[in-house]
């Protein structure tokens, strides 16, 4: 490199005096915001441009202070090694410096006994002036960023930064060091009365924020992008939190002592939403957290408490619209939702128990009532959840929990001392759904009605007690054709497998089939009695064969056929094994039932009855008066159901005896009653007997408890095949947990359910270890 | 209004043809319970009970097509696991006696 009296770009070589004065002339008039042609713009750049490029061999090195010799030694080193490049420029940037700080000291002058709106106004306005004037600086010395500058900074040497940086870290020290208190108290006495209701020149605000955050240069890397909000945190954010703090303490105590929580809950909101916009109108984004949550504690979670009163007072007067916003206020605390759940989940378990109290014993006897009732608390709290709760999850299973509690335990359970009265009277309700009347509700809004059953079902505790009812009762109305539709019964049937599984629907599944297969066997039989020879049958006969094993029924009684139906009686009997082989068929007559035709009366009846109580008419086909041995001999039916058979005849009028209907003997003489008279001409004699439902519903309880004593044990044995061995403890969890979805099993019970699997070697107590058993393979 | 016309029709046949009876029966609904013919009701080869479909019908959903075979030693199996027992060994696994089908059950 030539160090001759020319550099390479044929530049005079130029002293910084030769340029100082035209350039700070040039600086000044841009610091006044005087309006500069592009000509003069470029001739103080080339002033910079041809002092940087000049070379100055020992003149640089001349104005050194000592130890910035030894830097420049060490620099020269380095030089030599990059090829001797020189920079030029440092008593240039020096001499930046110093204008900027004595024009920054005059200015502080004017401004620094200015208060409030004043003190704003001078800020504001000045920054935005220096900010603008500045960066025009930096575009002047864009020479002496891009080399000086920049070859000091890789270098690593501290205190050097951009002519803008150099700008911004002057400012802060000569205007925003003494006056920043003055400002931000300023600022925040704006805010003050903007929260007060005052309108503001947000402005000013925004002006000092932007100033704050420009100035948080980062130290480390005085040149790297972005601020590091350091000046805006200290000197801004944290005494913002603070005033917030003191402001809305003050202002919520006051304002609770003044008017109703509700008012309250509505103006902490309004609070919350002015100042997130306050946030985004003048503040910098990175204090939406801090501040929110300085608001939120300050507004709700040091008024937990007075909510959480007030949230039971609301409950009570059901304001939804308040319970909304009580919930969106308190979701923002964190945990603060708990004590609400809680207080939720006591209410609806009351408000159930006292719906159900106030039916009183009505619900023991209507199903319908029963189940609307719960449904109607279910309905109004599952609404409340959804539009005030926002289906919060925590208050789902609130809801949940309360609904699971009062439907398995409330008053009309505690009235027969029974939680299967729940299920029980469920089932009920779907059998008068189900079941054909004059009441049955359309198609679309029965299938709505099962789905409401079936939000009460997924609450029942015992769904085994459900179904041992409800398979009763669908095989009543299946075999008596009493089902209303077979699409509803069908559909309710792939409701509850949906919910409960494969097993649980599996017989009434079958059931329903074995219907469809009845209805076709009907139809053979009868084309087979066309197409056979011999007389036709002399009544209207119809038949169900159902498999054994899938219905809840009970085996029939002794019962001798009256010989008026034998005949159709043997016809399908041979038809049957002719069709089938390996099959045996028991006869449930007292499930049985026919049409009998009366000659002897004024009108000709057609009665409804049962096949025994066809045999018992029948009887008097031959004579007007039979004693009830006549009548044992001839039917062949045991003593105490036919008392019963008799004593509905009885009741009826169709038959009278001199005894009363109550204490019936064997010599009791039964007669005819040809005075016999009804409205109707079709007459249901076929009530059920009186023993019969008692027994029903007794024997069905005591199935219920064997068949629980069978699940439990295959649930015990399911899990100690899997874990081979296992405390008391655990097994009983497992058994519980596994067994949950159908009923709640009782410990003792578990315990004897243990026991017996042990007498049958498929558990052993371990050896030395009271608790623990292990599994026999 | 059509009872008391059923009535009044029903009351002319009446004097037409008095019948001797005082009671005729006009439609019977019989019920019925069918189940196979078996002496132990539990196929003790599978452990189910032979009303039920054996396990392997069950997972297939074969339920119809599963039915009882009988030997001639009259002990009764669910078809399907007899025939797949008679593969290893051609005799009754009750009574040991060789396996000859008496019946298939329909």
């Amino acid at each position: 490199m030539s160090r001759g009296g020319q550099n390479p770009h044929g530049l005079k070589q130029i002293e910084l005096d030769q340029i100082w004065d035209d350039l700070k002339s040039g600086i000044r008039s841009v610091y006044r915001r005087q309006s500069m042609t592009r000509q003069r713009y470029m001739e103080l750049y080339t002033h910079v441009y041809n002092y940087c490029t000049s070379v100055h061999g020992q003149g640089q090195g001349a104005g050194m202070t000592g130890q910035s010799m030894q830097r420049a030694g060490a620099r020269n080193k380095q030089r030599q090694a990059t090829g001797g490049a020189q920079f030029v420029g440092h008593e240039l940037y020096k001499r930046m410096k110093e204008f900027l700080k004595t024009y920054l000291i005059n200015l502080l002058k004017d401004g620094q006994d200015l208060l409030d709106e004043q003190v704003l106004q001078f800020y504001t306005r000045q920054w935005e002036d220096y900010q603008f004037s500045s960066k025009v600086l930096d575009g002047i010395c864009a020479y002496l960023n891009r080399h000086w500058v920049r070859r000091e900074c890789d270098e690593g040497t501290k205190g050097i930064y951009y002519i803008y940086s150099l700008a911004l870290t002057t400012w802060r020290e000569c205007l925003f060091r003494p006056l920043n208190k003055q400002v931000t108290n300023a600022v925040l006495k704006l805010i003050e009365k903007e929260r007060n209701g005052e309108t503001i020149n947000t402005r000013l605000v925004s002006g000092v924020i932007n100033c704050y955050v420009e100035l948080g240069l980062n130290e480390d890397d005085p040149n790297a992008k972005g601020p590091t909000l350091g000046v805006y945190k200290d000197h801004f954010e944290t005494p913002f939190l603070d005033d917030t703090e003191r402001y809305y303490t003050r202002e919520s105590t006051e304002f609770l002592r003044q008017n109703p929580v509700t008012e309250y809950m509505k103006k902490a909101e309004m609070r919350l939403k002015e100042e997130q916009k306050r946030v985004q109108t003048y503040l910098h984004e990175s204090t939406q957290d801090s501040l929110a949550k300085v608001c939120e504690r300050v507004l709700i979670e040091k008024h937990l408490e007075i909510f959480h009163f007030e949230f039971q007072n609301l409950l009570d007067t059901d304001k939804n619209d308040d319970l909304g916003r009580m919930y969106m206020l308190v979701s923002r605390i964190v945990d603060g939702l708990g004590e609400l759940k809680t207080l939720l989940e006591t209410h609806i378990f009351t408000q159930g128990q006292a719906a159900i109290e106030r039916c009183g014993e009505a619900a023991l006897n209507d199903p319908k009532v029963y189940v609307q009732t719960i449904l109607d608390v279910h309905k109004k709290y599952n609404a409340l959840v959804i539009t005030a709760f926002v289906n919060d999850a925590g208050f789902v299973a609130a809801l949940d929990k309360a609904c699971g509690r009062f439907i398995n335990n409330n008053a009309v359970t505690k009235l027969v001392n029974n939680t299967s009265k729940s299920p029980e009277l469920l089932a009920r309700y779907c059998d008068l759904l189900l079941k054909k009347s004059s009441k049955n509700p359309e198609e679309a809004e029965l299938e709505d009605t099962l789905n409401q059953v079936m939000i009460v079902f997924k609450y029942i505790e015992d769904k085994d007690v459900f179904q041992k009812f409800y398979s009763k009762m669908l095989a009543k109305r299946l075999v008596q054709h009493m089902s209303a539709s077979d699409d509803a019964e069908a559909s309710m049937i792939s409701k509850l497998k949906q919910a409960c599984g494969f097993e649980y629907t599996s017989k009434l599944q079958r059931m329903f089939q074995d219907i469809g297969v009845s209805k076709d066997l009907n139809e053979q039989f009868r084309k087979h009695l066309q197409e056979s020879a011999g007389e036709p049958l002399d009544i209207d006969f119809c038949i169900q064969v159902l498999s054994s094993g899938s219905w809840p029924f009970q085996q029939s009684c002794g019962f001798t056929l009256p010989v008026e139906l034998e005949r159709s009686f043997q016809r399908f009997t041979t038809f049957y094994s002719g069709r089938h082989s390996g099959r045996k068929l028991n006869w449930l007559y007292h499930m049985s039932k026919g049409e009998i035709v009366t000659h002897c009366f004024k009108n000709r009846y057609t009665l409804q009855a049962s096949t025994f109580q066809m045999a018992v008419l029948l009887m008097f086909n031959n004579c007007d008066t039979l004693s009830v041995q006549q009548l044992a001999d001839g039917t062949q039916l045991k003593m105490d159901m036919l008392t019963q058979v008799l004593q509905i005849l009885l009741k009826s009028k169709l038959l009278v005896c001199p005894d009363g209907e109550d204490d019936l003997q064997a010599t009791s003489k039964m007669s005819l009653f040809f005075g016999y008279k009804n409205k109707k001409l079709r007459v249901n004699i076929n009530v059920p007997m009186k023993t019969e439902v008692k027994q029903e519903q007794e024997s069905t309880h005591k199935h219920i408890e064997e068949d629980r004593k069978l699940l439990i044990q295959a649930a015990i044995v399911r899990i100690m095949k899997m874990r081979k061995q296992l405390k008391h403890q655990q097994l009983l969890g497992e058994v519980l947990n596994q067994l949950s979805a159908r009923f709640k099993p009782r410990v003792p019970i578990i315990k004897k359910c243990i026991d017996i699997l042990i007498e049958k070697e498929y558990l052993e107590r371990v050896d030395g270890q009271k608790d623990t058993y292990s599994y026999l393979a | 209004m059509a009872e008391e016309m059923d009535v009044d029709r029903e009351a002319d046949k009446e004097t037409s043809s008095k019948p001797e009876k005082m009671f005729t029966l006009k439609k019977w609904n019989l019920v019925a319970m069918w189940s196979w013919d078996v002496e132990c009701d539990t196929c003790a080869i599978c452990r189910v009970q032979v009303m039920d479909a054996c396990l392997r019908c069950q997972s297939e959903n074969k339920q119809d097509d599963c039915v009882v075979v009988w030997g001639d030693c009259n002990h009764s199996f669910h078809n399907c696991c007899m025939s797949l027992w008679v593969k290893q060994n051609n005799r009754c696994p009750l009574c040991q006696q060789e396996w000859v089908v008496q019946r298939i059950g329909k």
